[in-house]
Order: structure tokens, then sequence, then C-alpha cells
């Protein structure tokens, strides 16, 4: 799928389509070929969002090795999203289970520091699956073995599932910037945005019987830190090799709306539950397979195949476009597009002025 | 003469009965369908589930089935019947709701487990019956709640997706589940008093009908929201007096004295026969 913007809603002045009734609309991209898998994202989330009882379980924000289960396990045949790109029926979905998000495991620390037992520090019984459990596996054959990482929070869909599967309307979209957010006063705990979200990413917390999402942050980019300063979300300021851009979609002079509109090189994932991500992803490369000799071969080793399956069709325009910028700045050329993607002026990343309304 | 006298007793006394019988007959066989009988009662023992006051007190068999609803799976429920029982002190309402349940779901505490539940609603304006599926936006109701996982709520909806909790329940609930295997059954007593103790609340001292509906799920069953057994909207009827619609009386009588009318003539016409001979 490319990008396919032009369905409805006739926009003035921009080719951005944001959904009805939404001012603005929030957006990431991900350089995936940035990813080094280190989860500070992760656990920079956790500890502002996820750190009271009953979310113990939850990742806003989790980063998953592909090929693999992913987290919560199997989400990507979970249902959930659109059925046809009118947006009228819904895709029924499950609930996934606590073994499938992973439990918190118990550790035999007690017997270790206290009981003196000489036995090594492991989890108790049960330990048998958690998030990242088959970190770095991927697939393939030595010498081609591939995977990579795919950073995940809410993708604040244009046409979020959840928000519709909601019988109480306790999900919405917020007018200013598009962000999804659940009502803690109306949520009753019905779940049905859990089955809902094709990509698994609202949560059920088991100790307020509400359920509970990324909120990207807003807090940071409204600028209610105790400074009053504005900040992108903590995913994308912690992040070690600084992957993210954060900013508006429809933000014309920003460079998502570049990445994303313009030359076509960032890309929804899964477009095909059809709730139109507003996070978006550069695809990954990976070095061309290797013979038996060690020579390097012009073969794919991560198969096309399912980058397209994850990425949509758009992932060939959108690997053809970024081989050839490079290869016009290797022959000594300028490429916007190479710039774009590897600024390292935070200002240019995170466009937080387009943030600040008043 | 002897024969004269013979054919008036018997017309006397099949007039009588006739009579009683036409006025008995409403109270005794033909409770209306959607009625629930409420006990006057004077002291009350009545709060907990196997209260010994529920022994005399009618039970009603309600039928359930799957309310309409756009949730997913609306129409796989698993309880059918609930049977009610109700019971007024001069200063509360009890009602007794049993159905059977074999798996007692308390918990929503694991993403898949949902806990089982059980609701009585009242329209908030008692003169008029509200859309029976959580009212409407000018015809509210209020809704008593329980849930093995959030215990006794007090409800206000009016149109689906509005219910709002009130903070501070008003309503007592007391549950009890007993019996094992497929014959479990939970038990709910809630309990009110008469007089609406806020606004948008019932007041259940009215001495008209009071319209009252029945909805249950079955936690284990994934039911939650829309997904519910529910029942139509039945009546506890404090209009007092013979029971029933007032249509059902009137109708009674008229068929009375059509019948005391014909057996009288007829009765009539043979003794002026007779009296000819």
């Amino acid at each position: 799928m490319s990008t396919d913007q032009q369905d409805d809603q006739g926009e003035e002045d921009t080719l951005v389509n944001v959904a009805d009734g939404v001012d603005h609309q929030v957006a990431m991209v991900m350089d995936l070929n940035k990813c080094i898998g280190c989860q500070t994202c992760t656990i920079a989330c956790k500890n502002l969002w996820t750190e009271d009882g009953g979310s113990e379980y939850m990742y806003w924000n989790n980063v998953e090795t592909k090929p693999g289960e992913g987290y919560p396990r199997g989400w990507e045949d979970s249902g959930g999203g659109w059925e046809s790109s009118e947006h009228s029926d819904r895709s029924p979905g499950e609930i996934p289970d606590d073994e499938d998000y992973g439990r918190a495991w118990e550790f035999n620390h007690e017997e270790i520091m206290y009981e003196g037992s000489d036995e090594p520090l492991r989890p108790r019984d049960g330990a048998e699956w958690g998030p990242n459990w088959d970190e770095d596996q991927g697939a393939g054959e030595y010498p081609n073995s591939y995977y990579f990482y795919l950073p995940r929070i809410c993708n604040h869909c244009t046409h979020p599932s959840c928000v519709e599967a909601c019988p109480r309307s306790a999900l919405y979209k917020r007018q200013e910037d598009g962000i999804v957010l659940v009502d803690q006063d109306r949520c009753r705990g019905y779940r049905y945005c859990v089955e809902g979200c094709p990509y698994k990413k609202v949560y059920y917390n088991t100790v307020s019987k509400k359920s509970e999402k990324c909120i990207f942050c807003y807090p940071r980019i409204e600028g209610e830190g105790p400074d009053g300063e504005t900040f992108a979300p903590a995913c994308a300021e912690e992040c070690p090799p600084q992957l993210r851009l954060v900013g508006f979609l429809d933000d014309e002079e920003g460079p998502i709306h570049k990445l994303v509109n313009e030359y076509e090189v960032a890309l929804p994932l899964h477009p095909e539950f059809r709730t139109q991500p507003n996070v978006y992803y550069i695809p990954p490369f990976a070095p061309g397979q290797h013979t038996e000799d060690g020579e390097t071969v012009d073969i794919d080793r991560i198969p096309r195949q399912y980058l397209r399956e994850l990425f949509g069709d758009g992932v060939d325009e959108a690997l053809d476009t970024i081989d050839a910028h490079r290869q016009r700045v290797r022959q000594g050329g300028d490429s916007e597009l190479m710039e774009l993607l590897q600024d390292k002026n935070p200002a240019k990343q995170y466009r937080l002025e387009v943030f600040d309304d008043d | 003469m002897t024969d004269h006298r013979r054919t008036l007793t018997l017309t006397a006394v099949l007039s009588a009965l006739i009579v009683v019988s036409t006025v008995a007959a409403p109270m005794v066989s033909a409770r209306p369908a959607h009625e629930i009988p409420v006990s006057e009662v004077s002291t009350a023992d009545l709060a907990e589930p196997n209260a010994d006051g529920w022994e005399a007190v009618p039970a009603s068999d309600v039928p359930l089935s799957s309310a309409p609803s756009s949730v997913p799976n609306a129409d796989d429920t698993s309880i059918e019947t609930v049977d009610v029982q109700a019971a007024r002190t001069d200063q509360r309402l009890y009602v007794r709701l049993e159905w059977q349940d074999a798996t007692r779901d308390m918990n929503a505490s694991a993403t898949r487990e949902f806990a089982d539940a059980v609701a009585v609603q009242f329209p908030v304006n008692t003169s008029s019956r509200p859309p029976i599926a959580m009212g409407g936006p000018d015809n509210r109701v209020n809704v008593w709640y329980w849930s093995g996982s959030t215990g006794t709520q007090e409800l206000l909806a009016g149109g689906a997706g509005s219910t709002t909790p009130f903070e501070n329940p008003t309503v007592q609930a007391n549950a009890s589940h007993s019996g094992t295997g497929s014959n479990a059954t939970w038990t709910v007593v809630y309990s009110r008093q008469l007089d609406a103790p806020s606004e948008n609340r019932t007041d259940l001292r009215t001495d008209g009908d009071l319209d009252v509906a029945f909805a249950v799920w079955n936690g284990s069953n994934g039911e939650r929201s829309g997904q519910k057994a529910v029942s139509e909207w039945h009546y506890y009827p404090f209009s007092g007096g013979p029971q029933g619609p007032p249509y059902e009386t009137l109708l009674w009588t008229l068929a009375g004295i059509a019948i005391v009318a014909v057996v009288g003539v007829t009765s009539f016409g043979i003794y002026r026969t007779q009296g000819a001979e």
C-alpha cells in the first residue's frame, strides 16, 4: 500500500489526512536502522507511567525482535482493526492471556540472600515465556540468519478501532493533537479496546480494573514539567541512538511530513489493519547474504516478502528510494533525504514548537 | 310452590357462586405475566440471601434472553432465568435474585477474567416506562448493580453507554454462592430505603405500579457490558387493591355481571314457564 491519503474529507491547503474533528496529528518516525535493542525507551516509559500496582506487566513502549512472537506473544494474529477502508465494520479481536504478556517472575532471592542457599539466582517455576523471550533469535540459517528490532508504542491511529470498540466512549482522540486517551472516569474495564486494537497497545490494569495506554507523554509535550519546559516523549528523548523523530504529521515544514508524505520512505506498521497508524518506520536494511565461503552476494538477507508483510507493499519503493539517495551521496551529490535521516540536531528531530499553541 | 322455591334457591346459589368466582379468579390464578408480587412485611429478617424471612415470600420465575447490543458476542449469554422475590417493610424494599451458575467468578484480576454480576433496573421517574436498554436521555433509569469484583454500585443511565455510578451507593447488597456443579446458584439480596435518598434515585414509596427489569452476567462466559441476559420490563404492583392492570378487573366485573344477568333471565323464564302450567 502506498500512502493513500486521498480518501475523504477534502482538507484545504494540505495533503495530510488527519482524522475528522482533529486539528493536528502527533506523529513519530522511527528509523529501524538505528535501533540497537537496548530497551532504554522501554525503561524510560516504564519508570514514568507503569510502575504502579496492576501495571507491572504493561510495556506501553516495548522493543521486540523481528521476526519473532512479539509482545504480547502472537499479537499480529490476535485480530482487531477494520474489515475495510470504509471503517464501518470492525474486525473482532481477542484479549491476550496473562501468559502471552508474560507474568512477572518470582526469583529465589529469599533463599540466596537470607537462607544461605548456594543454588544460582533464577526464576522459580513457571518461567516459560516473557517479553523478549525470543530476543535476538530471528530467523534464517547460518550464515544468513537475520533479525532486527522493532520498537512499538500506541500508533495514535487516524481511525482508532479501540475508540470505536468502546461502548461507553471512554476512549477518545484529542481534538488538539489526535492523541488517543482512555478517560479513567468513564472506563468500566470491559476490555473491548484491548481486543479491538490490532497492535494490542491498550492494556487492562488488573488493580484499578480499567484500561490504560500510551499517552504520547502529553504532559511533557504540553510543558507540564517542573520547569515548564516542553519535552518530547520520554521514549524518544532517552533513546541512545536517537532514532525517533517527533512532531505533527501535518507540519509541512517538519521532517516527519517529508519522510512520510514527500519521500514516502517512512511506513506504517501493518497497514492492512486499516487503522492508519501515526507511528512510521524507516524499514531496515541488512547486509546481503553470505555464501559458505563468506562471500557477500546480492541477495536480500531480510526476505523482502517479510518486510512487505510488516510494512505493506510500499516497502519496495521506500527501500529503493533510500538506496538511490545513498548512491547519490556516495558519488558526491546532495540529498535532503540523507540529511533528514542523519540529522543530529534535536531541535529538528523534535519539532516541539508545534506543540506550543499559546 | 315447592318447585318454585327450589328454582329460586338454585338461582340464588348459582348466582352467588358465579359472583364469588369472578371476583376471586384474578386474585388466585391469573397473576399477570409481568407482575412480580411484593410481600408486605412488618419486620424484616431479609437482608441476607439465606434469611428465614424469605421462606414466606413468593418467587417469580423471570425469563432472560440476550440483550440487543452492538458489543461483540452480544447474543452469547448463558443465564436463562432468574428467580425474583420482593418484600417491603414500611421503610425498605428488599429484592432477592437467585439464578443457576456453576462457576463463582469473583475476580477481574487477570486480563481475560470477568466477574459474575447482576442488576435491577428502575425508572427514575416512576410515572413512565423508559426504553428497556438502559433508559433514554429524557427517561433515565436507576440501576442497582452488584458484581463479584466491584461489589455494590448504584448507577444512573440515560441510554446505552451513559451508565455512571453514584459516588455513594445507598443500596445494600449481600451475595452468596452455594451448591456445586450445575446446580450451584448465586443469591443476591438488594435493599434500599423507600424514600428516594437524592435526586435521580427512584422513589420506592410510589403508589403506582413500579416498573422493574433484571440483568445477569456470567463472568466465565466473558459476559460484560451489553453482553448480558436481560428480562423484559416487569412491575411491582404497588398500586394495591385487586392485582393486575385496571382493565383486567373491569373486564372480569363486566363478565360477571353478564353471566349473572343471563342466569337470572334464564331462571326467570323457567319459573314463568313452570308457573304457567
